[in-house]
C-alpha cells in the first residue's frame, strides 16, 4: 500500500502539479508562445504524421477513385454543361474585375498589406474535445511565423499558433478560442465571429436593430491586422430573433469544408516590397 | 531508463496515431482517445512516479500537437492518472466491466474539467448540442478500454509469463513481473 510517509513522493507530484499550473495560467496570458520543446516535438510529430496521412490518402485514393467511376458518364455531361455557364460568368467577372482596377489605380488606392503566399498540405487533422487545429507541412524554414493567416480556395481557415522548423499548427476559426472581426459584405454591418465547433461560427453582437439576414456573406474587416481585408468567412445560416437580449443570435455556415481541408495558403506580409515602395 | 527516453516518440506515435484514426473513421466529428486509457491503465499498473511522468509526457505531446491551450491536457492526464492510482489501491480493478465504467466516468470526468476550463477562461456557453458527442465519445471509449487492457495483458504474459497486478495491491511499488 502506499504509504503518505513517502514524502518525496508527494512533493514531487505536488511540485509537478504547481508547474503544469504555471504554464496553463501563462499560455493563458501569452496565447501559444514559441517555446523549443513545442517545436521540437511539432517537429518530430510531421514526418510521422506525413507517413500516416501518406499511407491512409493513398488507400482512400483508391476507394475513390473506384467510387468516381460509377456513374462517371452522367456526371461528365453535367460538369460539361456547368463549365459552358461558367465560362460565361467568368468573361463577366473578368471585365469586372478589369474594371476595379482601372479604378483603383485611378483613385490612386493601395493595399494596406503586400501579401505572398505559401502553399502548404495538410498533415494531420488534431481535433481533441473543444479544440480545433491542424497540422502543415511547412514552418519557420519556409518563412511561417506564429500568427500568419491561413486561407484556403474558398475562404479563411485560421492562423498559425505553433511554428517548428519544418512544420507548423493551425488553429482553426471553428475552434471556440478563436474570434475575427467580421463584416456583412451587403450593408457593412459588423460584428465578431467566434468558433462554434461543428456548428460553424456564431456571429455575436449584431444589434437587433441591424438588418441581418439568412444568406448574407460575411468578409474579415481587416481590423486587429490579423486578417487582411474582404477575405470570405462564411454565410449567414440561422439568424434567431426570438433570443432575449440586445443582440441576435446569428449562426454561421463557414466557407470552408474543414473535414475536408488539403492544401491551404499561409499569407506571409511582403514587409520588404511595402518598404521599397 | 531507457522507458523514460523511448515514451515521448511513443507518446508521439500514439497520439498521431489516435488522431489520423479517428479522423479518418469520423471525419473529425468523434475523438479516439486511446491515450486516456493508456494514463488509466498506467494508473492501475505503473508505480506512483512512473505513472505520473508518463501521463506527463503523455498530456504534454498531446498538448503540443493537438490541444490549442498548452498545460490543459497534461493536467487533466495527470490527473486522471492519480484518481486511477488511488482507486486501484482500494478496489479490484481487474474486472472488465470495472474498467469500461471507470473509463467511462474518467472520460465524462476529462470532458468536464475541459468545459468547465473553456467555460471559466474564455466564457464560452459551449454546452449547446454537446452532450450527446460527448456520451457518444465517453462510450466509444469505455468500450475500447477492456479491449486495450485484455490486450495489454497479453503482451504482460507474452512478455514476462504471467498477467501483472496493480502496482500498490503488490506491495512493492512495481509491476511483479519487472521484479
Amino acid at each position: 500500500m502506499f504509504s503518505f510517509r513517502n514524502y518525496k513522493t508527494i512533493i514531487f507530484i505536488v511540485i509537478l502539479l504547481a508547474a503544469i499550473l504555471i504554464v496553463l495560467s501563462y499560455n493563458l496570458k501569452q496565447k501559444s508562445p514559441a517555446w523549443l520543446i513545442k517545436k521540437v516535438v511539432l517537429e518530430v510529430a510531421a514526418p510521422v504524421q506525413n507517413i500516416l496521412n501518406a499511407s491512409v490518402k493513398s488507400v482512400s485514393d483508391a476507394w475513390s477513385r473506384y467510387l468516381f467511376l460509377v456513374g462517371i458518364e452522367e456526371e461528365n455531361k453535367n460538369l460539361k454543361k456547368k463549365i459552358d455557364d461558367l465560362k460565361a460568368q467568368l468573361i463577366l467577372y473578368q471585365e469586372g474585375y478589369l474594371e476595379a482596377e482601372r479604378l483603383r489605380n485611378l483613385l490612386a488606392l493601395n493595399d494596406d498589406y503586400n501579401f505572398k503566399f505559401v502553399t502548404a498540405c495538410v498533415i494531420g487533422r488534431e481535433q481533441v474535445t473543444l479544440s480545433k487545429t491542424i497540422l502543415i507541412n511547412k514552418g519557420t524554414a519556409h518563412g511561417l511565423k506564429t500568427g500568419m493567416p491561413v486561407l484556403a480556395g474558398s475562404g479563411l481557415v485560421g492562423r498559425v499558433i505553433d511554428v517548428s522548423w519544418h512544420a507548423a499548427k493551425i488553429l482553426l476559426l471553428i475552434d471556440e478560442s478563436s474570434n475575427i472581426d467580421a463584416i456583412v459584405q451587403r450593408n457593412r454591418t459588423q460584428g465578431i465571429i467566434r468558433g462554434a465547433g461543428s456548428r460553424g461560427y456564431i456571429l455575436k453582437y449584431i444589434s437587433k436593430t441591424q438588418d441581418v439576414e439568412e444568406g448574407d456573406v460575411l468578409i474579415s474587416s481587416g481590423i486587429g491586422g490579423v486578417f487582411p481585408k474582404g477575405m470570405m468567412i462564411g454565410q449567414i445560416s440561422h439568424v434567431d430573433q426570438q433570443e432575449a437580449g440586445l443582440f441576435f443570435k446569428i449562426n454561421v455556415a463557414p466557407s470552408v469544408d474543414f473535414s475536408k481541408l488539403e492544401e491551404v495558403l499561409v499569407l506571409i506580409p511582403d514587409r520588404n516590397e511595402h518598404k521599397g515602395e | 531508463m531507457i522507458y523514460y527516453l523511448l515514451w515521448p516518440f511513443l507518446s508521439i506515435l500514439l497520439i498521431v496515431l489516435q488522431n489520423t484514426v479517428a479522423d479518418v473513421i469520423f471525419s473529425g466529428r468523434l475523438v479516439l482517445e486511446i491515450s486516456i486509457i493508456l494514463v488509466i491503465y498506467a494508473g492501475f499498473r505503473f508505480n506512483l512516479i512512473k505513472g505520473v511522468i508518463s501521463a506527463f509526457i503523455l498530456g504534454f505531446v498531446f498538448d503540443c500537437i493537438a490541444g490549442s491551450v498548452l498545460g490543459l491536457f497534461t493536467l487533466i492526464y495527470v490527473l486522471v492518472f492519480l484518481f486511477s492510482f488511488f482507486v486501484s489501491a482500494r478496489l479490484v480493478t481487474e474486472r472488465m466491466h470495472f474498467i469500461a465504467l471507470f473509463t467511462l466516468i474518467c472520460v465524462f470526468l476529462e470532458e468536464f474539467t475541459v468545459v468547465l476550463f473553456y467555460n471559466l477562461a474564455y466564457g464560452f456557453d459551449i454546452l449547446y448540442n454537446r452532450p450527446v458527442v460527448f456520451l457518444l465519445q465517453a462510450l466509444i471509449v469505455g468500450l475500447l478500454a477492456p479491449v486495450f487492457f485484455y490486450m495489454m495483458r497479453r503482451v504482460e504474459v507474452f512478455f514476462y509469463g504471467k498477467s501483472a497486478q496493480s502496482a500498490e495491491r503488490t506491495g512493492t511499488g512495481r509491476i511483479p513481473a519487472e521484479t
